[in-house]
């Protein structure tokens, strides 16, 4: 496959959350403000295609019984260095985001990609798939975190889109909104895959 | 009697108040991707509140033994989730060699806890919320507890949903996401709890 | 056995590298996070208290408030050292005071820096750290919740649902009683030991 299909696959076709129903945990969790889904999506994709790399690059001295623990070391010092680095530069970002920073390296595409494809191919095209796949999950997110906080909040990225006499869905910022935001979101995707 | 009135509400605050998967959406994966029947959501709670306590107990110890002495809190991340790797591993082997009946009902899901978020999750929250030995063993107990129990109620429902008749773009992923919301509304009555 | 010692070997060339790498980077961010976070203190100070051209630190014991619950690591001291600022204009005199005050709120600790007048009524409050709910406690970061404290003394600091005049955010009541009860605690601390017109350090 060219490198471009390697990175356009991920955007949609094969879009990690809403294809693939992987890294759940964060689309929830940090989806009621576009602000949040935006830095942790940039986030995840910069350990994504740093691990991509490294993995791509080790993973012939890597024996085979240790290449899972060997793939969560990596990633973890990514992710590590994104707390760190975050931390330092960007603090109110990282107090948003939260616990969700260090549960980026359970976050199942990340793992899944290393295992599936930079494990086993070589390290330009493994960054065209960590790429894709890293954009098609910071796409996902704010799509999703897009309507919760328009319908809940009236606002995108904190601007005031809707009149002040809007009263706010609650719901869709609170718990039990981005189950049902989610739920919709992809009941439409299914109806538009079956056109 | 004081310590008793504390366990009582650490454990209501768990399970009920801020469950993990419908409250701070840690666990989502599995609750999403196992819930289909039954007997595989008890299994799997199961095995997710063993490993939950495990991983509370050694996380707890080598934060306290090893990375604050050394000053090397830093490396977080990739202990906490090595230990959880091994101990996963672990478990699966022991399990493996001791009760084979109960390997073949839950073999498949045993390395699939690993990225469970729920339990890197409860692991990094014991630090955080600064709680001892005693209390940090109890906390991951307790966690495990609520995921099983919101795992099982969800099956429950979804194996009715079966019987059901679901519009077509709602059959699976969505419709099970909706119901998530449902459940979620209800949990949230519980915000406020307090003992 | 062999094998597994090259196993071994490989996954512990990778966890050293690794932990050399993230030491160093821990190195160079952590002075920088250190840094970060006196700015943001004194640029808060200044937000608070305008009429100030310098300050002073000081502090008071103050008994520490244990909640003695088993399951969590207790500190060990009694009390606790809580930080203050005395401000003061071109010609050295005193302008008001600055402190810190922080409780958790609904899903996090909210930190809010206060400035007060020299009788100890508020001049102006800023929202220093929070990660309160989006769009229902986080909306005390919007300048018309720091309004709501200007020139309140500390028996006004009371939210309209405990018989004040503080209006909640709406579906934020948790946060907004967090934060108006640590407000109140920490003035009160103040004009307890303090004696409210009182220029220079303390007398002891």
């Amino acid at each position: 496959m060219s490198n471009f299909k390697e990175f356009t696959k991920g955007l949609v076709k094969e879009n990690p959350v809403f294809v693939m129903a992987l890294g759940l945990c964060p689309t929830l969790g940090v989806t009621s403000s576009v602000a949040n889904g935006i830095g942790m999506g940039l986030a995840a994709t910069f350990v994504l295609v740093m691990a991509n790399i490294i993995i791509s690059l080790i993973k012939d001295l890597i024996p085979t019984k240790v290449r899972i623990p060997a793939y969560i070391v990596v990633i973890a010092s990514f992710v590590t260095i994104v707390d760190m680095v975050m931390h330092a530069y960007l603090p109110a970002l990282y107090k948003s985001l939260g616990l969700f920073i260090p549960l980026i390296v359970v976050n199942c595409i990340i793992l899944g990609r290393a295992e599936a494809f930079a494990g086993k191919n070589k390290v330009i095209p493994s960054i065209f798939d960590g790429l894709g796949m890293g954009l098609g999950f910071t796409l996902a997110l704010v799509v999703i975190a897009s309507v919760r906080e328009f319908l809940g909040n009236g606002t995108l990225l904190g601007i005031q889109i809707m009149p002040s006499s809007y009263q706010p869905m609650l719901i869709a910022i609170l718990a039990p909104g981005a189950f049902l935001v989610m739920g919709f979101l992809m009941a439409i995707l299914n109806m538009l895959k079956k056109k | 009697m004081e310590l008793a009135i504390r366990i009582f509400s650490m454990a209501i605050a768990a399970i009920f108040v801020q469950n993990f998967v419908l409250a701070r959406f840690l666990g989502l994966c599995p609750y999403i991707g196992v819930s289909k029947k039954l007997d595989s959501a008890l299994g799997m709670g199961m095995a997710v509140i063993f490993v939950m306590t495990l991983a509370s107990t050694f996380t707890w110890l080598i934060q306290h033994f090893l990375l604050i002495p050394l000053q090397m809190e830093f490396l977080q991340t990739i202990a906490f989730i090595l230990t959880i790797a091994s101990l996963v591993q672990f478990v699966e082997m022991v399990i493996q060699k001791t009760a084979p009946a109960l390997y073949k009902a839950l073999g498949v899901f045993l390395p699939l806890i690993t990225t469970n978020c729920a339990v890197l999750g409860v692991a990094i929250l014991n630090v955080q919320e600064e709680y001892t030995f005693f209390g940090a063993i109890l906390n991951g107990l307790f966690a495990g507890i609520g995921f099983t129990l919101v795992l099982v109620l969800m099956a429950g429902i979804r194996e009715r949903m079966d019987k059901a008749e679901v519009p077509e773009a709602m059959k699976g992923m969505p419709i099970a996401m909706i119901i998530a919301g449902g459940m979620a509304l209800a949990f949230l009555g519980f915000a406020g709890l307090q003992f | 056995m062999k094998y597994y010692l090259k196993l071994g070997f490989v996954l512990f060339m990778i966890a050293a590298i690794a932990s050399g790498i993230l030491a160093y980077i821990n190195g160079v961010t952590l002075p920088k996070i250190q840094e970060s976070e006196k700015q943001a203190q004194n640029s808060a100070r200044k937000n608070v208290l305008p009429n100030a051209s310098f300050f002073e630190k000081d502090s008071l014991e103050v008994k520490l408030e244990k909640d003695n619950n088993p399951l969590k690591i207790q500190q060990e001291a009694d009390t606790a050292w809580f930080e203050f600022y005395r401000g003061y204009d071109d010609s050295k005199n005193l302008v008001g005071y600055t402190f810190q005050a922080a409780k958790y709120g609904y899903s996090s600790e909210v930190r809010t820096m206060v400035g007060l007048d020299k009788d100890m009524k508020i001049n102006k409050i800023e929202i220093v750290s929070q990660a309160e709910t989006p769009g229902l406690g986080a909306k005390c970061v919007e300048p018309s919740f720091a309004k709501k404290y200007v020139g309140l003394s500390k028996e006004q600091l009371l939210v309209d649902k405990d018989g004040g005049t503080i209006k909640s955010i709406t579906g934020a009541t948790i946060s907004t009683r967090a934060i108006t009860e640590s407000i109140k605690s920490a003035v009160e601390t103040l004009s307890a030991n303090i004696a409210p017109s009182a220029q220079g350090g303390n007398d002891e």
